[in-house]
């Protein structure tokens, strides 16, 4: 490192052979981080540790916290905040945002036309047997054309940033994406803490997501209705995600509601209110597709409302997301983003995939099976980090087991090369210091009639344990402020 | 609004000032009785038991109760329903299914009340942290009723908070006064003596109206002037006629009906304020017991009524 680090940097040991998001080769400050970093390093470590603490109350006092299963309890936990915020530039930004609008937008025409005439399938582009197999697709779903002609209103796009400089789409998630809660109270948090610091930066707002997102709903409101009535329907308090949607309803001014406050009367939705009844015309759902009614999915599922499925099917109410996305984000399907993208859109995919083998296909599985401690091996059908194993981080003992549980279910992994996830600098409390940590990005874009937005910003998760590449919050993860610059 | 979540919210008001009475009567009796004027009012086991009927109303007759463990149940036992720590749980969970409802303002103080009870070291309750706890609990209740008022706007929403903090208040208010007429009685027996007993200004101070009601009558409490100050005087924000009042000015928030029918809650609650209204102390004195019971079916009534209305989902 160049004589001139400062001290509360002074035990960073930057390794090069991963994408260094503020030092250059040489270990200098990169231009964009130069006056941050001489902000931050104003501050001895023992005021950076004062700092932190403060910012972990702030967030447990006011609740911002999830909830993990263990095998015998239910922890509340605080979703860890790092305070050395990631900046994104102009130029880079605007790659992304135009990127991550194409696949949104290539993943809902695919959509469609998967409920729909299946095109693509017929002339052969995506194999009829990745969709057929796929737990995600809904029967239930074909033909039906849903309000606005929108399938997938809310994509979190995961990115990160390869050893080559390049963002990488690591998956789309188009069910119920979450996290865009984090990304304003990580805001909120630093200018609490760091208020300082905005006044050298010209940064994106992160706050304007909830208004956007109402537009949004409103924008696919069923025909005949003039003021839509939206609601956010939430699984519960108990549910590990229930702070967000508590802060998405209160930030767009709807009712949060649960199964319970809903009903179904001649295919109309209905929730019952102090007043009695009041129609509901759009549904922002953060409950899974098979729990949203009993009557159509799941028959014991007691978070959805009998006939609403019923009533989606009449168009006399809207659901976000539409049911039976899931088929799109399956990790198998991804592989097939270039491809789908050219089909629909006629353009070349503007962030790249990583390059991804199919266990369902024999000769890739063969590749898989002997090749596994330089892999990482994924569910297709899994979120939130759960199934994953990376290669060479495994026992022998452990790499036998993985290539049983392939060979068992070759259609439920995909695997792709262990990617270098760009580092960061990242205060760690146990040794008191800024050290590099891996992180990803996901961002955020909404898709309505005739309205599109990208949230400019996004959550920048951190794996906090050293070499560790799992971000997911679940997992141990914590994230950043992240500053799109203007 | 939601029927669920305004029954959460009505929940929610309830509970914080639950929680409020019971850790001030445990604070005010505990350490008024410590150097009581009498050897009944200063006897442990009398000042014990009335701590605990107020809060449960399950206490064992001829039980000799164990100083420790009576405070512990009533303010950081998990196991004891009445507790106030369950009181403050109750309280925060009912305001997390109405979180998108309430202010970020208020949430934060319900959420830092509820880390403040439940990190409470017992150790150092059960040694020395009596006064420490109660009074910040009925600070952070303070707090919480001013958030309430100052960052809520005074729509549907506040009504329904407001209807459980004063159906709570004034049911409090009265099982406090129960709970003080049988220590007044135990201690002085009848006559004059009971009619001033020491324990008519720990009653006075247990609901915080001790202050109010010397500048009102400007002579020591007695049994009258305290049964009339917080039974009967609209101007005494901890009596049943203001909490009363409050409450007929928030259902009318819900209920818009000119003339309410007459099984609705409306209805209750203005005839209950007109028959208070016009109430004397003199035709309450001699039947005090059955008077108290009186008012409390009444305010359980009024709840009821409210419930099955509003909150029937």
């Amino acid at each position: 490192m160049p004589e001139t680090q400062h001290p509360i940097f002074s035990s960073y040991q930057k390794d090069n052979r991963f994408y260094d998001e503020i030092f250059d080769q040489e270990g200098n400050v990169k231009e964009m981080y130069k006056t941050l970093f001489d902000l931050y390093s104003g501050h001895s470590v023992q005021d950076f540790a004062k700092l932190n603490d403060k910012a972990k109350a702030s967030f447990f006092n006011q609740g911002i916290t999830f909830q993990v299963y263990g095998e015998q309890e239910i922890k509340e936990k605080i979703f860890p905040f790092d305070l050395f915020p990631r900046i994104i530039a102009p130029e880079e930004w605007e790659h992304i945002e135009r990127g991550v609008l194409q696949r949104s937008k290539a993943l809902n025409l695919f959509l469609w036309d998967l409920y729909h005439d299946k095109k693509i399938i017929k002339q052969g582009i995506v194999p009829l047997d990745l969709i057929s197999s796929s737990v995600n697709f809904l029967d239930q779903m074909n033909g039906i054309d849903p309000p606005g002609g929108i399938y997938n209103h809310i994509s979190g796009t995961d990115l990160i940033k390869h050893s080559d400089g390049n963002y990488y789409v690591l998956e789309d998630n188009i069910r119920c994406p979450s996290g865009v809660s984090y990304v304003i109270c990580n805001r909120t948090a630093l200018k609490r803490a760091l208020f300082g610091v905005f006044n050298h930066y010209q940064a994106h707002t992160v706050t304007d997501y909830g208004e956007n997102l109402l537009q949004i709903l409103e924008s696919v409101k069923p025909n005949g209705v003039d003021e839509p009535n939206c609601v956010v329907i939430t699984p519960g308090v108990y549910n590990s995600a229930y702070y967000e949607h508590s802060y998405l309803a209160k930030s767009m001014g709807v009712e949060l509601v649960e199964g319970r406050d809903i009903f179904v009367e001649h295919d109309f939705v209905y929730m019952k209110t102090i007043s009695g009844p009041q129609k509901v015309d759009v549904i922002y759902r953060r409950i899974d597709d098979l729990f949203l009614d009993p009557l159509e999915f799941k028959p014991d599922s007691s978070l959805g409302v009998p006939g609403l499925f019923s009533a989606y099917k009449k168009g006399n109410v809207c659901l976000v997301n539409a049911p039976g996305t899931g088929v799109a984000d399956d990790k198998a399907i991804y592989t097939y983003m270039p491809e789908i993208i050219k089909y629909y859109l006629d353009e070349e995919p503007i962030l790249n995939n990583v390059h991804t083998y199919h266990c369902s296909r024999p000769d890739e599985l063969k590749y898989v099976l002997e090749n596994i401690d330089k892999l990482v091996i994924k569910p297709v059908d899994e979120a939130g980090g759960y199934g994953i194993s990376i290669g060479n981080k495994l026992t022998k003992e452990e790499i036998e087991k993985v290539k049983v549980t392939i060979q068992a279910h070759p259609r439920k992994y995909i695997a792709q090369p262990i990617m270098s996830l760009s580092v960061h600098a990242t205060y760690i409390e146990e040794t008191n210091s800024f050290e590099p940590r891996h992180v990803d990005l996901r961002t955020f874009t909404l898709l309505g009639k005739d309205k599109e937005f990208v949230l400019k910003g996004g959550l920048t998760r951190v794996a906090l344990q050293r070499g560790n590449l799992i971000v997911n919050s679940s997992q141990g993860g914590g994230s950043k402020d992240t500053w799109v610059l203007k | 609004m939601l029927a669920r979540v305004a029954n959460n919210l009505f929940w929610m008001g309830r509970y914080i000032e639950r929680a409020e009475h019971i850790a001030r009567y445990l604070n005010v009796n505990y350490f008024s009785s410590l150097d009581a004027p009498n050897e009944q009012s200063q006897s442990r086991q009398l000042v014990l038991r009335s701590m605990l009927c107020m809060a449960d109303d399950t206490v064992p007759e001829n039980v000799e109760l164990n100083e420790e463990e009576v405070l512990y149940d009533i303010a950081l036992n998990t196991d004891k329903s009445f507790s106030i720590i369950n009181c403050v749980k109750i309280a925060r969970e009912n305001a997390n299914s109405a979180r998108d409802l309430i202010s970020t303002e208020l949430y934060e103080s319900i959420n830092k009340f509820y880390h403040y009870v439940l990190n409470y070291d017992v150790d150092y309750f059960k040694n020395k942290g009596l006064y420490d706890f109660t009074v910040n609990v009925t600070e952070f209740t303070a707090i919480l009723r001013g958030k309430i008022r100052g960052t809520l706007l005074h729509d549907k929403v506040y009504a329904i908070i407001m209807l459980g903090i004063n159906i709570e208040r004034s049911t409090q208010i009265v099982r406090i006064i129960h709970a003080k007429f049988l220590d007044a009685k135990k201690a002085k027996g009848n006559g004059e003596q009971f009619k001033q007993s020491s324990e008519w200004t720990t009653l006075l101070k247990c609901v915080e109206s001790y202050d109010m009601n010397r500048r009102h009558y400007r002579q020591p409490p007695t049994k009258l002037t305290t049964l009339e100050f917080l039974i009967l005087n609209p101007f005494c924000p901890r009596s049943v006629m203001n909490s009363i009042n409050q409450v007929a000015n928030h259902i009318n928030t819900l209920s818009t009906d000119k003339y309410p029918a007459k099984d609705s809650a409306a209805y209750l609650i203005g005839k209950t304020q007109a028959e208070y209204k016009f109430k004397s102390i003199e035709s309450i004195e001699g039947e005090v017991a059955d008077f108290i019971e009186e008012m409390l079916d009444c305010l359980w009534l009024m709840a009821q009524k409210i419930e099955k209305e509003y909150f029937n989902y």
